[in-house]
């Protein structure tokens, strides 16, 4: 009997933070569900996002809930997408803003557009998409207020966000890149960041001893490189397509800067990200 | 059930013997590149049905790619066909293939696509494309994912042809990702689309080619899409599978596998590194050889297991009578083929019991495929997807 009571405790228990996450009409006053729930996996995302299911799987997609809210005329699609973990659903994030429109504090990172809302906290990656034409901020702002409460877990960006140098640095502008980093198969997954003068990169490796490896193969890439005293090891190059470089190892990380306009200091810029990071 | 064609031809018609008629029609041209760009690789270009278009026989799906410097590359080694959405990236992505080919634009070919189903809502994407894009024109127009005949709205053509004639989209199209075959029937009864864009690949042929054939002969141009993710869909980066299948050379002989097909006029493989590339820009050039024909045969046995082969031996062996070859065989549709809309189409004009009977009620399936089907699991699958 008490263990019959403790397994369905056990199931309630954890059920309570996938109900959590669960996208949920009545957040907003006045909206109410139309039509059925969607749950989709990666093996049937495509019937949902037809056209555009490779850009979620890039993001390590797990799993989409979604429900159609509407009230009066309007109409608004409320999806929940759950990626690997937080680092992934913050890259699906940081993919899909608009960088010509300020971002906002919901979760690690949110944006509410006339007709969009998206945010990113914890695993969860949330959209909203309005219809008909007009600007229903108010009402995309109730359901993003109301459903960042309902998920628990981490509201701040990745600490590497915080190693890019501020100064020049265009808003909001790093992302994930989830595979090639500069175009460059060996750079695997990593931020990019764009600045006036160029863009700056950080790759996180296993551990040193692959960073290092990493660097040796790079240092093999572009041929005609020159060694410039940033952190454990870096070289100058210049590429036809990533302009003047310089990239560096300090530990586990590589990172640096690439397409630099005529004239920056490439060694100095890759120095001072290499002193930020800890 | 129509269409009895086993499993066993879906998945080896194609690869063991050269299609007949598919002699490639391509007009080859050394591109004059940079010593930067991949030497060794001459493009080779074909039109883009009655757009005239000259279009490299590999163009470039943009779709994923995260740094504008490997579309810049392609570019300059002579690809000219660029691919975008409006949806991809939030709108970003346009946003980056835009500005990348900024420079060469009248050199090259850009499509981008609207999900807009109203004359307005798509008129509005175009002039979101365009700005995006930073270009007063695209050069194909489509209408995104058109599954079925019934979104070809009157509205949504009537947009195409007004930007035909604002000269905001030199050419209009449709994309379709599945229930293609009818679609591109469709698309050619319309008389106003010029170019489809369909996933086409060597797991995916069969219940296409027929469609694609008759929109390169009604002139339509024809551009094929998941050339290789189709067929390797569990591959992704990062991944053992997808780095064995890399190191085997299987995505280069996929893409080969498309271009033997010269109703195919270009190709929109995803790319995001150099190495990609460069690896795609050899499929123009090398010939589909006796040992790319092994490697997807090979990778074909490895997914063969799930799919029935159409020997019929299991048909008396269920004793609720389920007609497992035909439930197999719409799960096919939906999980080889990706026509999720034709299999489930399928499975509802099997007999009611095909979804009344549920597997799961059985303790113990009685059912033994001779081939290593796993026929318990596969028909749950069919009941869940279909039922």
């Amino acid at each position: 009997m008490w263990a019959r009571r403790f397994m369905a405790l056990g199931l309630l228990l954890a059920a309570l933070p996938a109900a959590a996450q669960k996208p949920d009409c009545s957040l907003a006053p006045g909206w109410t569900q139309h039509g059925p729930a969607r749950s989709f996996e990666p093996d049937n995302l495509f019937e949902y996002m037809d056209g555009n299911a490779e850009g979620y799987l890039l993001y390590r997609f797990v799993r989409m809930q979604g429900v159609t809210c509407r009230s009066g005329g309007d109409t608004i699609v409320f999806d929940v997408s759950e990626m690997a973990d937080p680092e992934w659903a913050y890259g699906m994030f940081t993919a899909n803003r608009d960088p010509d429109s300020p971002t906002e504090p919901l979760g690690m990172g949110g944006q509410i557009l006339p007709r969009k809302a998206t945010f990113a906290k914890d695993r969860y990656y949330v959209e909203f998409s309005a219809e008909p034409e007009k600007d229903h901020r108010a009402a995309l702002r109730a359901f993003a207020l109301a459903m960042e409460k309902r998920i628990a877990g981490r509201s701040r960006p990745p600490e590497t966000l915080g190693w890019f140098p501020p100064e020049r640095l265009k808003p909001d502008s790093v992302r994930l890149v989830p595979e090639s980093v500069l175009g460059l198969r060996l750079l695997q997954r990593g931020y990019v960041a764009e600045y006036e003068f160029g863009k700056a990169f950080l790759v996180a490796e296993s551990s040193p001893e692959a960073a290092a490896g990493l660097m040796a193969k790079l240092r093999a890439r572009f041929t005609g490189n020159e060694p410039a005293a940033v952190a454990d090891e870096a070289f100058r190059a210049a590429d036809r397509y990533l302009g003047g470089l310089c990239f560096f190892r300090k530990g586990r990380y590589i990172g640096g800067f690439a397409n630099l306009k005529e004239g920056e200091d490439a060694a100095g810029a890759a120095a001072r990200l290499a002193a930020r990071i800890p | 059930m129509k269409g009895k064609a086993s499993r066993r031809s879906f998945l080896t018609a194609g690869l063991a013997a050269p299609v007949a008629g598919l002699a490639r029609r391509t007009m080859d041209v050394t591109y004059g590149g940079s010593t930067q760009a991949p030497a060794a690789a001459p493009v080779s270009y074909r039109t883009l049905g009655r757009t005239g278009l000259k279009v490299s026989a590999v163009g470039f799906g943009c779709m994923i790619t995260s740094d504008a410097s490997v579309i810049e590359r392609a570019a300059e080694a002579g690809i000219n066909y660029f691919d975008t959405a409006r949806g991809y990236q939030g709108g970003n992505n346009e946003r980056m293939v835009g500005a990348a080919l900024k420079s060469r634009r009248k050199q090259v070919y850009i499509s981008t696509k609207t999900h807009g189903a109203s004359k307005q809502a798509a008129l509005a994407d175009l002039e979101t494309s365009l700005r995006e894009l930073g270009t007063d024109y695209v050069d194909v127009w489509y209408l995104h994912a058109i599954g079925n005949p019934a979104q070809l709205t009157d509205g949504a053509l009537e947009a195409q042809q007004t930007a035909k004639q604002q000269g905001k989209a030199r050419f209009v199209g449709l994309s379709t990702h599945s229930n293609q075959a009818e679609v591109i029937q469709a698309a050619i009864r319309t008389g106003k689309i010029d170019v489809v864009l369909a996933a086409y690949n060597f797991t995916l042929y069969k219940t296409l080619e027929p469609a694609l054939e008759a929109a390169a002969k009604a002139g339509l141009g024809v551009v094929a899409m998941k050339t290789m993710a189709g067929g390797f869909r569990k591959a992704r980066p990062g991944t053992e599978l997808h780095a064995k299948l890399s190191r085997e050379g299987a995505m280069l002989a996929a893409l080969k596998w498309v271009l033997r097909n010269p109703n195919v006029h270009t190709t929109v493989p995803s790319m995001t590194d150099m190495d990609q590339l460069e690896e795609n820009l050899k499929a123009m050039v090398e010939p589909f050889r006796e040992a790319d024909q092994q490697i997807l045969a090979e990778h074909l046995r490895h997914i063969a297991p799930l799919y029935c082969r159409g020997c019929n031996r299991c048909l008396d062996q269920c004793p609720q009578g389920l007609p497992i070859p035909d439930m197999l065989r719409c799960l096919m549709y939906a999980e080889g083929y990706g026509e999720f809309a034709l299999g489930r189409e399928r499975f509802l004009e099997l007999p009611p019991r095909a979804a009344r009977v549920h597997c799961r009620d059985c303790a113990r399936c009685a059912v033994r495929c001779p081939n290593g089907v796993r026929v318990a699991e596969r028909l749950k699958r069919a009941q869940e997807l279909f039922a």
